[in-house]
C-alpha cells in the first residue's frame, strides 16, 4: 500500500517519537519491576540479532523470503513494546510471528512446518501447535489487527531507478534496510527515510568486497556530507554524493530524520562487535526456565 | 504470567445479538445492537464470525490465511463507501469482525424489483442505478489505489444503508496485489462467484488483474438494469480433481451475447492457458455464430423493462450503453478502469449522480430479514453450508430452509 503509507495504521498508530517509545517500555518495565531486576537482558540490540538468527534458521530451511522476515521481525519488536518480554517465551513469540508474517506476506506456511522448524531451533521447546494458534491470537490482539507493514524496500526500489544505482550500492542499500530491522528504526521513521538513508549510506560509503566496513572516515564524511544538505547548500566532493545531497536539500525529505537514522544504523554497527549469541541465549533462557514459560 | 491468550474484550458483554443473518463458508453473520450506546439500539452492527477451520474444534489450530487477510484489509481500510469495519474481537478460539450494519444490499433490491412489492415486475429507476454504479466505483478506485483486489464482487456483496449510501463488503476474497511473492493464481485457484468471473480468469490467466472488478461491475450494471445476471452460467465443480475445470457453460454465455473474442481485439487472448477450449465451444450451439450483440442485449433490456427512449435523467440511454461496453470489454488491458469509469458522459451528462441512491425514489425496500433462532453467537451452531455452486441468493433466495438450519 505505497500510496497510502500516509493513512495507514502504521503511521497512526507504531510509529513513535524516540521519548515516547522510551516511555512506552519504562511504564512495561515499571509494571513488572521485579522481574526486570531479576533476570537482566543484553543489550536490546544483541537480542534482536539473536532474534534474526533465529528467525533466519527457521526461515531458510522453509525458503521464507527476506520481506516475510522483515515483517516477522516488526511482528516481535511491535508486540515488545506491548508485552514485556519477561512475560513470554520469546521462541514462541518468534515462531508465531514467522507463521503470521508468511500469510501476510502472501507466502503462507503450515503450522506444522513451522512448529517443527522451531523445535529444531531451540533444543527443548513447546510441542504442540495449539500453543502456535494461541500465541497467534495474543500477537493479533496485541496489534489490534494492524497487520499490513509497509517496507522500506519498496521505496528503495523506486530510488534506485531515479538514482541510477549500481548493483553492488543497490545490494549495499538492500542489506541495510536488513539491518535496520535490529534496531528501533522501524517503529520511529517511515519506510522512504529508512530508504533514503540505505541509499545515501549506501553511496557514500560504497561498497567493499568484504561487505560493509564502517570506518571512521566514511562514517564522518557521510555526516557532513548530510550537515551540507541541512545548510541547503551543496559542498561535496564526489559528485554521486553530491547529486544526492542536492537532491535532499532540495525535496521536502526530513534531514534530521535521515541523519537520525544515519547515527542509530553507526550505533548498531559498533556494538555489533559486542554480540554473543551465548549470552543472549543464557540469559533468556534463565527466565524461561525459572518462570516455566517454556511448557 | 503468559499462560496463553487472554481475551481482552467480550462479544456479548458489548453487544446483544438481534439475530442471525446469513452464513457462508467463513461462518455466520448476526444483527447486533451496542450495549452501551444510548439510548441502546441507536447503533446497528453486523458481526461476521469466522467459523474455526475444523467443525468443533477445541483446540487452536491457527487461522486461516483468508481470515487473516481480511482481518488485516479490514482493519486498514476507510473510506464511505467501504463497509466500516469497527472493531474486531478475538475470543476464545473465535474471531468476530463488527461492522457497520447495512439495511440492504444489491441482491434484496434486485430481488423485490424482480417481485414488486404490488405491482408486479418493475424497473430500478435510472437515477437510483445511476448513483449505485458511482458509489460502487468510488469504493472500488479507493481499493485499487490501496492495492487492494476485491475478487468477489456480486449483488450479495455490495450493501446499501437506509441512507442510500453504498458500501462495498465482503472483503475475504481481497488481496494486496503489490508484487505478491507468490503469482496471484497459486495462492486461491477459484475467484470470483462464476457469474461475475472475468473472461481472462475463465481462460486460465495466472497474472490477472484489478480489472477483473470492473468486468463484475460490468456484470452488476447489466443486471441493475434488467434484473437478471447477464451471464448466467452452470458451474463446472471440481469433482475431487486437482485441476480446475474449464468453466465452458459460463464462457458460452459471455459468446452467446459478447461474440467470440479475437486476438486482433485481444491481442493477449492466444497465450491464454484454456484459449484451445474456445474452438470447441462452437460445436453445437447456433447462438455462437449468430451472437445477440450487447447492444441488442441492452436496447433489449430498456424496452423490456420501459425506460423512455432516447436520453435523459430517467434512463440510462446511449451513454449507459457505452460504459457498460467499456466495462464488459474482454481485453482486460483495454477495460475502463474505476478512475476512467467514473469520468464517462454516464455520470456527467444529464446532471451529477446523488450520493444517495433513494433520493427522489418512492420505492420502499424491505428490511433485511433476520432469523431469532439461532442468536447466540457464542454458541451458535455452525451449519456446514458451503458457497460451492452457483453463486447464493441465499438471503431471499430460500429463507425457510435457512431457518431450518439454525
Amino acid at each position: 500500500m505505497a500510496s497510502s503509507y500516509w493513512d495507514s495504521t502504521q503511521k497512526k498508530f507504531w510509529t513513535f517519537s524516540k521519548p515516547q517509545l522510551a516511555l512506552e517500555r519504562k511504564r512495561l518495565e515499571d509494571s513488572e519491576r521485579n522481574v526486570v531486576n531479576m533476570y537482566p537482558l543484553p543489550d536490546r540490540r544483541h537480542l534482536s540479532i539473536y532474534f534474526y538468527h533465529q528467525l533466519s534458521k527457521m526461515a531458510r530451511p522453509l525458503g521464507i523470503r527476506q520481506q516475510a522476515l522483515a515483517t516477522a521481525q516488526v511482528y516481535v519488536r511491535r508486540f515488545y513494546v506491548r508485552v514485556e518480554i519477561r512475560r513470554t517465551n520469546p521462541a514462541l513469540v518468534l515462531a508465531t510471528a514467522l507463521y503470521l508474517a508468511c500469510k501476510m506476506e502472501e507466502c503462507p506456511q503450515h503450522i506444522r512446518m513451522v512448529l517443527a522448524e522451531a523445535r529444531h531451533c531451540w533444543d527443548t521447546s513447546f510441542n504442540d501447535i495449539s500453543k502456535i494458534g494461541e500465541c497467534e491470537f495474543t500477537l493479533i490482539s496485541e496489534m489490534n489487527s494492524q497487520l499490513i507493514i509497509h517496507h522500506p524496500y519498496r521505496s528503495l526500489a523506486e530510488l534506485q531507478s531515479q538514482f541510477q544505482l549500481t548493483q553492488e550500492e543497490n545490494s549495499l542499500a538492500w542489506s541495510i534496510i536488513n539491518d535496520h530491522y535490529l534496531t528501533d528504526l522501524p517503529l520511529l521513521h517511515a519506510p522512504h527515510v529508512i530508504a533514503i538513508t540505505a541509499m545515501f549510506l549506501a553511496v557514500v560509503l560504497k561498497p567493499t568486497q568484504g561487505g560493509l566496513q564502517v570506518h571512521a572516515a566514511g562514517v564522518a564524511s557521510a555526516l557532513q556530507a548530510l550537515g551540507n544538505a541541512r545548510g541547503g547548500a551543496g559542498q561535496g566532493t564526489q559528485n554521486r554524493v553530491q547529486k544526492l545531497v542536492d537532491w535532499l536539500a532540495e525535496s521536502t525529505v526530513d534531514i534530521e530524520a535521515v541523519v537520525e537514522c544515519t547515527q542509530e544504523l553507526i550505533s548498531l554497527y559498533e556494538i555489533w562487535d559486542s554480540y554473543a549469541e551465548k549470552t543472549c541465549k543464557d540469559q533468556i533462557a534463565k527466565f524461561v526456565k525459572a518462570r516455566g514459560l517454556e511448557k | 504470567m503468559f499462560t496463553g491468550y487472554n481475551t481482552k474484550k467480550r462479544v456479548n458483554e458489548r453487544y446483544k445479538i438481534i439475530g442471525f443473518i446469513s452464513s457462508g463458508t467463513y461462518g455466520r453473520v448476526y444483527k447486533a445492537e451496542s450495549r452501551n450506546a444510548n439510548p441502546p439500539n441507536s447503533k446497528l452492527f453486523a458481526i461476521k464470525k469466522f467459523k474455526p477451520d475444523k467443525e468443533g474444534e477445541l483446540q487452536y489450530s491457527g487461522i486461516s490465511q483468508s481470515a487473516i487477510r481480511e482481518m488485516a484489509l479490514c482493519t486498514e481500510l476507510a473510506h464511505p463507501n467501504v463497509v466500516h469495519t469497527v472493531e474486531i474481537i478475538l475470543e476464545e478460539k473465535c474471531i468476530f469482525i463488527v461492522f457497520e450494519y447495512a439495511e440492504h444490499d444489491l441482491l434484496q433490491i434486485i430481488h423485490h424489483h424482480n417481485t414488486g412489492g404490488q405491482g408486479g415486475r418493475q424497473a430500478i429507476p435510472a437515477r437510483t442505478i445511476k448513483s449505485i454504479l458511482w458509489q460502487l466505483l468510488q469504493g472500488l478506485v479507493y481499493l485499487h489505489r490501496n492495492w487492494v483486489m476485491h475478487r468477489d464482487l456480486k449483488p450479495a456483496n455490495i450493501m446499501v444503508t437506509s441512507a442510500g449510501k453504498v458500501k462495498i463488503g465482503d472483503l475475504g476474497l481481497a488481496r494486496l496485489f503489490y508484487k505478491p511473492l507468490q503469482s496471484l493464481f497459486s495462492g486461491d485457484k477459484v475467484v470470483v462467484t462464476i457469474w461475475y468471473r472475468a473472461p481472462e480468469l475463465l481462460l486460465g490467466s495466472r497474472h490477472y488483474t484489478p480489472a477483473v472488478d470492473l468486468w463484475a461491475v460490468g456484470c452488476i450494471f447489466a443486471e441493475l438494469l434488467s434484473l437478471r445476471p447477464i451471464f448466467k452460467g452452470e458451474e463446472a465443480k471440481m469433482d475431487g480433481k486437482k485441476t480446475v475445470p474449464f468453466q465452458r457453460n459460463q464462457m458460452q454465455k459471455i459468446v452467446e451475447i459478447m461474440g467470440m473474442p479475437s486476438k486482433e481485439r485481444w491481442p493477449l487472448l492466444t497465450s491464454m492457458p484454456e484459449f484451445p477450449q474456445l474452438s470447441s465451444l462452437a460445436a453445437g450451439n447456433a447462438r455462437f455464430h449468430r451472437p445477440q450483440g450487447l447492444e441488442n442485449w441492452y436496447q433489449g433490456c430498456l424496452k423490456n423493462n420501459q425506460y423512455p427512449p432516447g436520453s435523459g435523467p430517467d434512463t440510462p440511454g446511449p451513454e449507459g450503453f457505452d460504459l457498460l461496453q467499456q466495462l464488459l470489454e474482454y481485453d482486460p488491458q483495454k477495460r475502463l478502469t474505476a478512475d476512467k469509469a467514473l469520468l464517462h458522459p454516464y455520470f456527467t451528462s444529464h446532471g451529477n449522480p446523488s450520493e444517495n441512491c433513494f433520493e427522489d425514489s418512492k420505492i420502499k425496500y424491505p428490511v433485511r430479514r433476520v432469523s431469532q433462532e439461532d442468536n447466540d453467537i457464542r454458541t451458535g451452531s455452525l451449519p456446514g453450508t458451503k458457497r460451492s455452486g452457483l453463486p447464493d441468493d441465499s438471503l431471499i433466495g430460500r429463507p425457510a430452509k435457512r431457518l431450518k438450519e439454525g
